[in-house]
């Protein structure tokens, strides 16, 4: 087989009861993924032991991501059978005493180990030997674990590097008659039958995918039998399917949740084949429409192929092929895509539309550790962006566009609002970054209480809006002589605007104001930040052995058509 | 027909079918082991649409006593 692979990741699973066959499955979803995953299964019941001891193959194994799954049974011991052996009191006793087990084993795992945990939380049993008293019983069987459930998701709501399974969910989603299966419990003590073993290895890929960054960030929309139900250009504008009944109203749900994904930060764009202005009348003016011209960061309406379209919307949008998701009822355009592209994950639509909904909610290609104040708000950047190019258009030069955008650059400390982007910046820009050098948000909080680093973003607004925390930095004081830029970046959104100057200025500023003589950086060279290459000699700095350094006896001119703030 | 029963039990236990036998078991298949016991219990119940008991399972030494569970279930194995 041809060694594509894009990521590399240590996968560590520690379990409370047999999970055989996890690891294999591992392997082959991760691969269809390009991601190449190594993995470690923890004994049989061991993960007390591997997590306590720092000495443990688990720790020898050194995890990117460990997955902790308990259950229920195995937390309660004899008490699942008879928990109102003791009184409430006691049961409310016993579930704290195991929440601090849990807890312990947490921060033990997080004080040895830079690992993400990701713990599950535990099943509800639909069942409870009081029958229907259940219900009335004082902190009763069910009670007992839904609480320990809300103690754990306090407890790491806080905790970066540790996140939740929502094993609970899963059982539910799937139904606990269907994941337990008592003869294979008897036979072998396994509690997630095999037959959803795939399904759970799909959910827990999911934080694969989020931690490595590989999340989509753009579905790309067919429209005809995709947004609506028929064909514009032939049924027309009154008879195409949309609308509060069957089939109509499936489209309507579909396109409901895509405003839902909207919402969370995951960009929309059209490709497709049509008349332009068929297409428009349906997107601007039908009743029934959710999705205006507004959410679409992109459209190409056009008879062009898709391929092409799709190329052009990657151009445009500036994001890299592998983040975008296509969708389309056809499947000749289906497979053109993935012949042509397979960096874009194509989408098997069936013809069916009541399923659309359930297909993007199986998927986990969204899925990121945190979402931020940009994300949430960046359906409406990349709207005002539209207008920010048809402007540029307007200005005769560019000098004179700059001039008129009436740029502010607010410079920030690194505290807890904006290390969560900072962080986001690191792992996700590589165009306009100098040295491409990836931290952890846990890195970044480490440094942001370091003495001896100067860690900062630059918020960018404009006479359109606000484009959200769009540069970072990290300066190593290496004493009062001479400062280390380590890391400067700016995302693609704002670059071409000199926003790099004004937050070079605010770093040159803050060295001269504690005497530092000189600035010393590194360019590191990559396949995709071509675009910062000239940037360290445009400022001023000169090549000295394999750096560029600056001397700060000089001046150093900042763009004059942007306003610097400091917060 | 015992064809389809050494078939399955060659892509369990991941070995060629020619060295299966009516005394092949855990002793003489090293990669059979519980849990691989449990996934061909898992298979032949699929594919030959049966349910065994737990005593049939715990019972089951080697492919003969497989045999002989499957034919108490009416499914009859043709050599």
């Amino acid at each position: 087989m041809e060694n594509n692979f894009e990521k590399s990741t240590r996968i560590a699973i520690l379990s409370s009861f047999t999970l055989n066959g996890i690891e294999e499955i591992f392997k082959v979803k991760c691969a269809e993924k390009k991601i190449n995953c190594v993995t470690y299964l923890g004994g049989y019941n061991q993960y007390n032991q591997e997590i306590l001891n720092s000495e443990s193959k688990l720790y020898q194994f050194n995890p990117d991501i460990a997955f902790l799954i308990l259950d229920t049974r195995s937390l309660l011991g004899d008490l699942w059978y008879s928990p109102y052996s003791l009184d409430a009191k006691q049961r409310k006793e016993f579930i704290e005493k195991k929440f601090e087990e849990i807890k312990n084993l947490i921060q033990t795992f997080m004080s040895i180990s830079k690992s993400k945990l990701i713990i599950s939380n535990f099943p509800i049993p639909t069942k409870s030997n009081y029958g229907i008293f259940e219900t009335k019983s004082k902190f009763g069987f069910q009670k007992m674990i839904a609480t320990l459930n809300e103690y754990l998701q306090d407890f790491i709501s806080n905790l970066d590097p540790v996140y939740l399974f929502d094993m609970n969910g899963f059982v539910t989603r799937h139904g606990e008659n269907n994941v337990f299966d008592p003869k294979q419990f008897l036979f072998g003590d396994i509690k997630i039958s095999l037959d959803f073993i795939p399904h759970l290895t799909n959910d827990l890929i999911g934080y694969v995918i989020a931690t490595l960054g590989l999340a989509k960030r753009c579905i790309v929309l067919d429209l005809d039998n995709t947004l609506w139900g028929g064909i514009v250009g032939e049924d027309g504008f009154d008879e195409i399917k949309l609308g509060s009944g069957p089939p109509g109203n499936a489209f309507v749900e579909f396109q409901k949740y895509l405003l839902g994904l909207y919402d969370r930060g995951i960009l929309l764009a059209i490709n497709s084949k049509n008349n332009p202005d068929d297409a428009l009348e349906v997107i601007e003016k039908h009743p029934d429409m959710i999705l205006r011209k507004k959410y679409f960061a992109c459209m190409k309406i056009n008879w062009n192929d898709k391929v092409s379209n799709m190329k052009e919307i990657s151009e445009e949008l500036n994001f890299g092929l592998e983040n975008f998701v296509f969708i389309d009822d056809d499947p000749i355009n289906r497979e053109f895509m993935k012949s042509s592209l397979p960096q874009v994950l194509t989408v098997d639509l069936t013809p069916d539309p009541s399923k659309h909904v359930k297909i993007l909610e199986e998927m986990n290609d969204f899925n990121v550790l945190k979402i931020t104040y940009e994300d949430s708000k960046r359906g409406l950047m990349y709207s005002q962006q539209k207008e920010r190019k048809d402007f540029e258009k307007l200005s005769s030069n560019l000098q004179d566009f700059l001039k008129n955008m009436e740029l502010k650059v607010t410079i920030k400390k690194a505290d807890n609002f904006t290390i969560p982007r900072i962080s986001q910046l690191i792992l996700k820009t590589n165009q306009f970054n100098l040295t491409t050098k990836r931290y952890s948000l846990e890195d970044i909080q480490k440094f942001s209480q370091d003495d001896n680093m100067l860690i900062g973003c630059a918020q960018v607004e404009d006479k359109f809006g606000d484009n959200g925390i769009a540069g970072a930095f990290i300066v190593q004081k290496n004493g009062t002589k001479e400062w280390i830029l380590d890391t400067f970046l700016l995302s693609c959104r704002v670059m071409g605007r000199e926003i790099e100057k004004s937050i070079l200025g605010y770093i040159v500023k803050t060295a001269k104001d504690s005497g530092v003589e000189k600035i010393k950086a590194n360019f590191i060279p990559t396949q995709k930040n071509k675009p910062i290459e000239n940037f360290l000699p445009d400022c001023g700095f000169k090549k000295q052995d394999n750096s560029w350094i600056i001397l700060l006896n000089e001046t150093f001119q900042i763009p004059d058509f942007i306003t610097v703030e400091e917060k | 027909m015992s064809e389809k029963l050494y078939g399955i039990i060659a892509k369990v236990m991941d070995i060629p079918i020619n060295e299966i036998n009516d005394n092949s078991s855990p002793e003489t298949i090293p990669s059979w082991d519980s849990f691989n016991s449990y996934i061909l219990l898992d298979e032949l119940e699929t594919e030959f649409k049966t349910e065994f008991t737990i005593d049939e399972v715990t019972e089951t030494k080697n492919v003969s006593d497989i045999k002989k569970h499957l034919k108490n279930h009416g499914i009859i194995l043709y050599d």
